[in-house]
């Protein structure tokens, strides 16, 4: 059908090469986040080497796929190249313009849920925690591991834009539906591990003894928290936090301030 | 001690690569974890330096920047931590609540260039129309250039500038302060992994928190791999059964869709 004039079937054709360049072009993402259209023009940044081979001559084209892509858009980091590379294989196929916008703001939402709930909610904490417990020690193990696996994550970016590219829409379809499992999959693992950080981690020790008897005392720590249940106070206090950021929509700053205040108020009184 | 004018450049000039990094967020070289290692080894104290990158590493676990908003800055809370507790002799738990001032006005500077960096879209937006992709990409990075550049200045002056100060300041404290910041270093933990569980807990995943909680108290071990595994464990075991739950429901689905119209799509 010749009237359907937006549809151009010359494109350019992109190598593996150019892919992987895409997956390594996605860590400039972040570098014009602001506030009006957060990671967009970083975003476009990412993807103009990819666009110009596609549209090669056609500068119409061109123009009209970056201002596109200049439209809002906040999605993870590591999801990032996997949907640079499903847009780069809909930009060489030659689909519609308004199906590739589509298709970009309908997945980053959703991109970015999964990706944040994998990265930030479940393997930072337990690199972290792990790898703290070396670091504490003075053991260069921790920082050594820490970076090793993050390096590893960095160049992960390059598989991940293949796999976006070679995923085609239908595979994104499935991944999408399969985002709420792999989601509630980390959830499960991430809260395990805080629960066993708030034990390892969070360090809160009454120092009051009371005096029962001439010469006796007892220690409200060891002699009562304790009996209870080693480490209940952190937990407690884990727990009021988090109230107070979920109920409440307190500030996290305005929690530090707060602990800093109740941690020094406490030890002026010699109770911690 | 005293950090050396040679010293306190080299800080920041590690405070520009690792101040982008955490703009970019690349190599995570940013987390406090490498931060304070990488500080201490310039300021010729490694060991302080991986002490205090431990702990500092878990005051920040759960102040992330997700979806765009801005934690307290972690690399200048892994700098100073690290400064603080060289130059004064305190130890790095004390020094981390020394060091969360820097941190937060470098998280205040941050914000500001996110509302800031909005005028460059304009100029972006042309460029687009005109398929100029040299000047797109020149300006594009500009933000990330005028990041690096604050972090180094803002460094420079914390870290070398405003020494002498802050020792007096410091040294001047009476003891049930700066036990205070000690302890308040120990529970700041807690205010990070509310954050998490501010995004991640809910109702259904009360149990696991539980059971990674129970589990740390009373497994003696000296780091949370057993923990980590019980979760991958419990996690594999919800995978799998949610997994099967979708295909049950996908062919329940097929069933009854066939039973409402099987008259008319006889032959599928």
């Amino acid at each position: 059908m010749a009237s359907n004039s937006t549809v151009t079937p010359k494109r350019g054709k992109l190598s593996g090469k150019d892919i992987t360049k895409l997956g390594v072009r996605s860590i400039y993402n972040q570098s014009a986040m602001n506030y009006e259209r957060m990671q967009s023009d970083g975003w476009t940044l990412a993807m103009t080497p990819m666009l110009k081979k596609v549209y090669g001559e056609d500068t119409d084209g061109l123009a009209a796929a970056m201002s596109a892509n200049l439209q809002f858009i906040n999605t993870n980091n590591y999801a990032a190249p996997l949907l640079m590379g499903l847009l780069a294989s809909l930009e060489e196929n030659g689909e519609q313009r308004s199906t590739i916008d589509g298709l970009r703001i309908a997945l980053f939402g959703p991109l970015a849920g999964i990706g944040d709930a994998i990265t930030w909610f479940t393997i930072l904490p337990i690199v972290a925690g792990i790898t703290a417990s070396f670091a504490k020690q003075g053991s260069i193990l921790g920082p050594l591991v820490f970076f090793l696996v993050y390096v590893a994550l960095f160049f992960a970016r390059i598989p991940i834009a293949h796999l976006g590219y070679s995923a085609g829409t239908k595979a994104i379809e499935s991944i999408r539906e399969n985002s709420a499992i792999v989601s509630h999959a980390a959830s499960v693992l991430g809260c395990t591990v805080i629960g066993g950080l708030i034990a390892s981690y969070v360090q809160i020790k009454v120092l009051t003894k009371i005096p029962v008897a001439a010469g006796h005392t007892i220690s409200i720590q060891t002699q009562f928290f304790d009996r209870i249940f080693p480490n209940i106070l952190p937990l407690g206090y884990t727990f009021l936090l988090y109230y107070l950021l979920k109920k409440k929509n307190t500030s996290p700053v305005l929690l530090i301030l707060l602990t800093f205040v109740l941690a020094i108020l406490l030890s002026w009184m010699g109770v911690l | 001690m005293t950090v050396t004018l040679g010293e306190g450049l080299l800080v920041s000039l590690f405070a520009l690569i690792s101040g982008i990094d955490f703009w970019l967020e690349g190599f995570y070289i940013f987390r406090p974890m490498i931060v304070c290692t990488v500080t201490g080894l310039m300021l010729g104290d490694l060991r302080l330096g991986i002490i205090a990158g431990g702990l500092t590493e878990l005051a920040f676990a759960g102040l992330t920047p997700v979806g765009g908003t801005q934690p307290p800055n972690p690399v200048m809370a892994g700098i100073m931590t690290v400064v603080i507790a060289h130059t004064t002799g305190h130890s790095p738990a004390t020094a981390i609540g020394l060091a969360l001032p820097f941190s937060i006005l470098m998280q205040y500077i941050i914000l500001f260039y996110y509302s800031a960096f909005s005028v460059f879209t304009k100029k972006l937006d042309d460029y687009a129309k005109e398929a100029n992709t040299k000047k797109f990409a020149r300006l594009a990075l500009m933000p990330t250039v005028v990041v690096g550049v604050t972090y180094a200045i803002i460094a420079f002056l914390c870290v070398y500038g405003a020494q002498a100060p802050m020792r007096e300041l410091v040294n001047a404290m009476p003891g049930w302060l700066s036990h205070g910041f000690q302890i308040a270093g120990g529970i700041l933990p807690a205010v990070g992994f509310g954050v998490l569980l501010k995004s991640m807990l809910k109702m259904q995943y009360v149990p696991y928190l539980l059971i990674g909680f129970t589990a740390a108290c009373f497994i003696k071990f000296g780091n949370l791999m057993p923990v980590a595994v019980i979760g991958a464990a419990l996690a594999f075991i919800e995978y799998s059964h949610a997994r099967r739950n979708s295909v049950v429901d996908k062919k329940l689905k097929e069933i009854q869709d066939n039973a409402n119209n099987g008259g008319e799509d006889d032959g599928i």
